[in-house]
């Protein structure tokens, strides 16, 4: 456990502001709950919750707020110099604090997932749907963490990402589900636990080798660009 | 105790002996900012990406949907589809302009600059709020207002299908303003909440989609009444559930789907987004009394 772990869990956990990221989960379980408590049929609400809220919205959301904080907070606020400026290794300050994004992606969103896909249907799409989003949740930490190197906004890039072309143009145009991050983890969660409740037209060898090229090569943009990475204030 | 000794001495600068203007004129002033800062206008060309990007796609899309419809002359989506259409594009127009109205603000503590002027707590948050509500405004009622021009240019009936246009934008612009008037209160009331824009931006998003599966769920309940208020969960689809009620045909012809089943709640619906709006306004303004103290 090296030391940028520890200061990227303590930056995340020490303030209250990591309560926001609890009512989403919380949600989740409350809505699975009530629709197993009234006995409506799984297949009618399993999509809405696990696909609609948990793998549409918590995930990317999450992920989102996590990922662009673990370093674009301290290049907000400018401490990420101190970091800098230490004798490591590029690559030994980016894999930690993609560790611990992923990590925590994966704690907030693997556990309603998991609760979801018990009630819902059975252990097995339980599992598969906790281990699914762990793998997502790598894929989105190292895309928005490479996002918080590129640009100034990279929230507001991350939500172009997660809501218009994801979100609006996932809808329409089918074409663009080969490029995103939501189809791999569905067309993962299906070929690990069979059902009628999730559905893709992504194919199975296509997610796997999108979400590892994904995550590793924007790992390996991360680490260029801080690698080249200029200290300016904040403009506009 | 020595004796002070300091003077004060006149170097001669003009004293400014014309009209103070009053509280009015602030309130102008902040409204005004507030518009030109949400679309970037008078900031750099990377405050106006974000802004026109949204701005650029409604009303691509306004104009694709006029295109089609002088093609194959049908209507393809009413003033108060295209508005429903567009809600994704609308959220995250808010979480641009919100963060940016105050946000910034929180974030260089200029606050108490503001409220060292004859300016009353509560109108600093009630001009950002106007800002934003306006510009939500411009953004739906603009793209409307293409499609109403390419309808009544392509019209076959001459001035009575000019009239009979005009006759649907004007629903579908009051319905534009009811989209506003609800995202601003809960968009700016979220970012009033935090400094960071990042995290206000994160945070609104989250309050209005984690609302929409939520409406998915009960309205497939084995209750019909729960079913007919499920619409009350979600921001978006409350306003859609207020237009069906207040507006009916004149918003979306029966033909065309007619509008969220909500049976006989309409009422509800109606107090229901009050309510929304007043309590976020009154917990705006509850914010504002202490924030600038930090």
């Amino acid at each position: 456990m090296s030391t940028v772990t520890w200061i990227t869990a303590r930056g995340l956990f020490g303030r209250r502001r990591f309560l926001l990221l609890l009512p989403l989960p919380l949600l989740m379980v409350l809505l699975s709950v009530i629709c197993r408590a009234f006995g409506v049929d799984p297949g009618e609400w399993g999509p809405a919750v696990l696909v609609g809220l948990g793998l549409a919205v918590v995930l990317p959301v999450v992920a989102l707020i996590v990922g662009t904080g673990v370093l674009g907070a301290e290049i907000d606020d400018g401490t990420v110099v101190h970091i800098l400026t230490k004798p490591l290794p590029r690559w030994q300050i980016v894999l930690p604090k993609l560790g611990v994004a992923a990590g925590v992606t994966a704690a907030t969103v693997a556990v309603p997932l998991y609760v979801g896909g018990v009630l819902a249907d059975s252990v097995r799409l339980g599992l598969a749907l906790a281990a699914a989003a762990a793998v997502g949740a790598l894929a989105y930490s190292a895309l928005f963490l490479a996002l918080s190197l590129v640009t100034r906004r990279p929230v507001l890039l991350g939500l172009v990402y997660v809501l218009i072309w994801e979100g609006l143009l996932g809808n329409f145009v089918s074409g663009t589900k080969v490029l995103s991050i939501q189809q791999y983890v569905i067309a993962l969660a299906d070929r690990l636990a069979p059902t009628e409740l999730l559905s893709t037209t992504v194919s199975v060898p296509v997610a796997t080798v999108m979400t590892a090229l994904i995550a590793v090569g924007f790992t390996v943009l991360a680490v260029d660009r801080l690698r080249s990475f200029s200290v300016a204030g904040e403009t506009s | 105790m020595p004796e002070p000794t300091g003077v004060i001495h006149d170097i001669g600068y003009q004293r400014y002996t014309g009209p103070r203007l009053g509280r009015r004129h602030v309130f102008g002033a902040l409204y005004l900012h507030g518009l030109r800062t949400v679309f970037g206008l008078g900031r750099s060309a990377k405050a106006k990406i974000f802004p026109w990007l949204v701005l650029g796609i409604v009303t691509l899309v306004a104009a694709g949907v006029t295109a089609v419809r002088s093609q194959i002359g049908e209507v393809v989506m009413s003033y108060a589809q295209f508005a429903d259409a567009m809600s994704w594009l609308v959220i995250f127009f808010v979480a641009v302009a919100a963060p940016e109205l105050v946000s910034r603000d929180l974030q260089s503590g200029v606050l108490p600059l503001y409220f060292s002027r004859p300016l009353p707590r509560a109108d600093y948050p009630l001009a950002k709020l106007l800002a934003l509500g306006t510009a939500l405004w411009l953004l739906l009622g603009g793209p409307q207002l293409v499609m109403f021009l390419g309808a009544a240019f392509t019209t076959k009936q001459g001035m009575r299908g000019v009239w009979n246009e005009l006759l649907d934008l004007l629903p579908g612009l009051l319905y534009a303003g009811l989209w506003a008037v609800v995202f601003a209160s809960i968009g700016l009331l979220v970012a009033s909440l935090t400094g960071k824009r990042a995290f206000a931006a994160g945070g609104i998003v989250a309050v209005f989609l984690m609302t929409a599966p939520v409406v998915g769920t009960l309205s497939i309940m084995p209750s019909q009444t729960v079913n007919e208020l499920a619409f009350l969960a979600s921001p978006s689809t409350l306003v859609s559930g207020v237009g069906t009620w207040a507006l009916g045909d004149l918003l979306e012809p029966a033909d065309q789907g007619g509008g969220l089943p909500i049976g006989d709640f309409g009422p509800v619906y109606a107090l229901a987004a009050v309510a929304l709006v007043t309590t976020c306004v009154a917990l705006l303004l509850l914010r504002y009394r202490k924030v600038a103290a930090r």
